[in-house]
């Protein structure tokens, strides 16, 4: 079979955005400085701000969820996949600067597959972090009405957020090249997440930030999942969250594809 | 030691403090994200919790005037832990070691990149000061609140950076970067950063307490939160928990110092 031959069979393709996915897997859960940041560094937040801003449970407009742990939940769910984006740019930029990407830019592979690779296996740690938040905000008094179909959905919108990060990132990545350069973006992982209503409902965020929300894709995800964990329509839409989240990734996943074109041929 | 030693010790620890310092016009936008990651903090967290300064009881009627020290501290936490990230560095490239086997004594090799990490925190406190005072109330605590703000700032990233300094001799690797910021990252939040102790709920309103970094965050809320007035009461446990820290892990840094063979 030719190159091409190689490059156009779908099966053959669907194997190396698996293991692709794995490898992505692989590396990003077997690095304390991957996983500190995915996993552990939302948790504190969770904890902190679940402890520290419980308070405004007593602000007039503040919707009844239970416990404020509930709700804010979501929030960290998205800080989460978002930084796994981010790492995934990282490792992808580590890949480059390693020479591994070249090795991989001259197999018989098609260029989409390794950005979905990557953007798969970012999913998949998506998934993960969604199952662990939950359960801990569980463990520590969230009530969740919406029960396992909320949750369900909730993992979905996970996994849909932490792909479109990752496609972002694997653009990112692919345009600049650099290690440094990503490393140096974490704080604007925090741009995305605080335009988006991720701890508070939107309605008591400032009024600039209100505003800004709404062209936020990220606002509609978070409130979906919101929706979603407690059955209540008036938290958020959940196919307004599917759709976000579906047009995010197709829209990112595009980026990342045609910047890894432009490397190819530069 | 006499004299001529302290000329020495003073020559030595300016020439790294002037090393260090230089890295900033060397390196491009070295400073950039110790400073624009606490102005995001601040800025995100103000559109996220502002309402919070709503609550009956709060102690300022402005949330940035309660974010602003918090993000100071943050900012200049980060470029003290830069400077064990950069130490990191030099021990990679070998540098740290020809440092090592020169006739300085050790704990020099340490003091100047410290005063480099002090000298440093001063640029993103003043890019969040400037920022927080285009947006907030103002400097209620006056001349003496705003030099509280500097002082627990700059002894803050003396703690930072030795804390850098002790995981960077001890990895002897970058790797160890991300695991300074984080620690100085959850030794800010573990404290009063959103809300004042009364409105702190569960786990945290039992250990931000203990967490000396709230005391240091006191001290510097005396410049922009009217609540807290300035005076000795509300700075005195600020400066005794800055000296416990950094006694604390001085003494680390320079265990750890001792044990590095040549």
């Amino acid at each position: 079979m030719t190159d091409v031959a190689l490059e156009r069979d779908l099966a053959v393709q669907g194997r190396v955005i698996l293991a692709l996915a794995q490898r992505a897997l692989r590396v990003q859960l077997r690095r304390a400085q991957f996983l500190l940041p995915s996993f552990l560094l939302p948790l504190l937040l969770l904890a902190v701000v679940a402890s520290g801003t419980s308070a405004a449970q007593q602000l007039p407009g503040f919707p009844s969820t239970g416990s404020y742990v509930g709700f804010v939940v979501s929030g960290t769910i998205m800080q989460g996949t978002l930084l796994a984006g981010l790492m995934a740019g990282i490792a992808i930029a580590g890949d480059i600067e390693g020479g591994f990407f070249d090795r991989l830019l001259s197999a018989p592979v098609h260029r989409s597959s390794i950005v979905l690779g990557r953007v798969l296996g970012t999913a998949a740690i998506g998934v993960a972090q969604a199952v662990l938040f939950l359960a801990v905000a569980f463990a520590i008094g969230a009530d969740f009405t919406g029960g396992a179909v909320g949750i369900l959905l909730t993992i979905l919108l996970a996994a849909l957020s932490a792909s479109a990060a990752a496609g972002l990132g694997a653009a990112l990545a692919l345009r600049t090249g650099s290690l440094s350069l990503m490393q140096n973006l974490f704080p604007f992982v925090f741009v995305l997440l605080f335009t988006a209503p991720a701890f508070f409902p939107r309605a008591l965020l400032s009024p600039v930030l209100e505003k800004i929300s709404v062209v936020n894709p990220l606002s509609y995800v978070v409130e979906g999942m919101r929706a979603a964990l407690f059955d209540l329509p008036a938290l958020g839409s959940v196919p307004g969250g599917f759709a976000a989240g579906i047009g995010s990734v197709v829209l990112t996943s595009s980026i990342a594809v045609w910047a890894m074109r432009s490397r190819a041929e530069t | 030691m006499s004299t001529r030693g302290v000329a020495y010790a003073g020559e030595v620890g300016f020439a790294l403090w002037r090393r260090s310092l230089l890295e900033l016009a060397r390196v491009r936008g070295g400073l950039l994200p110790t400073t624009i990651a606490p102005v995001i903090f601040l800025l995100g967290s103000l559109g996220q919790f502002g309402r919070l300064d709503q609550l009956v009881g709060f102690p300022t009627t402005s949330y940035i005037a309660w974010l602003m020290p918090l993000s100071c501290l943050q900012g200049a936490g980060f470029a003290g832990g830069a400077t064990g990230a950069n130490l990191a560095r030099d021990i990679e490239a070998g540098w740290f070691d020809r440092l090592l086997s020169s006739p300085a004594p050790r704990p020099l090799l340490i003091v100047g990149p410290v005063m480099a990490a002090m000298t440093r925190s001063l640029v993103p406190m003043t890019v969040i000061l400037i920022v927080g005072l285009i947006l907030g109330p103002g400097l209620t605590g006056g001349a003496y609140g705003l030099l509280m703000l500097y002082l627990a700032g700059v002894l803050f990233s003396v703690v930072a950076a030795l804390w850098g300094i002790t995981l960077a001799l001890r990895a002897r690797s970058q790797q160890v970067g991300p695991l300074i910021q984080n620690g100085v990252f959850i030794a800010v939040f573990l404290s009063t950063a959103y809300t004042p102790l009364p409105f702190l709920k569960g786990w945290l309103a039992v250990a931000a307490p203990y967490n000396p970094v709230t005391y240091v965050l006191q001290m510097g809320r005396q410049a922009t939160v009217s609540g807290i007035e300035p005076s000795w009461a509300h700075t005195w446990p600020g400066l005794l928990a800055l000296a416990g820290m950094i006694l604390f892990f001085a003494l680390l840094a320079l265990r750890q110092l001792r044990r590095i063979d040549l």
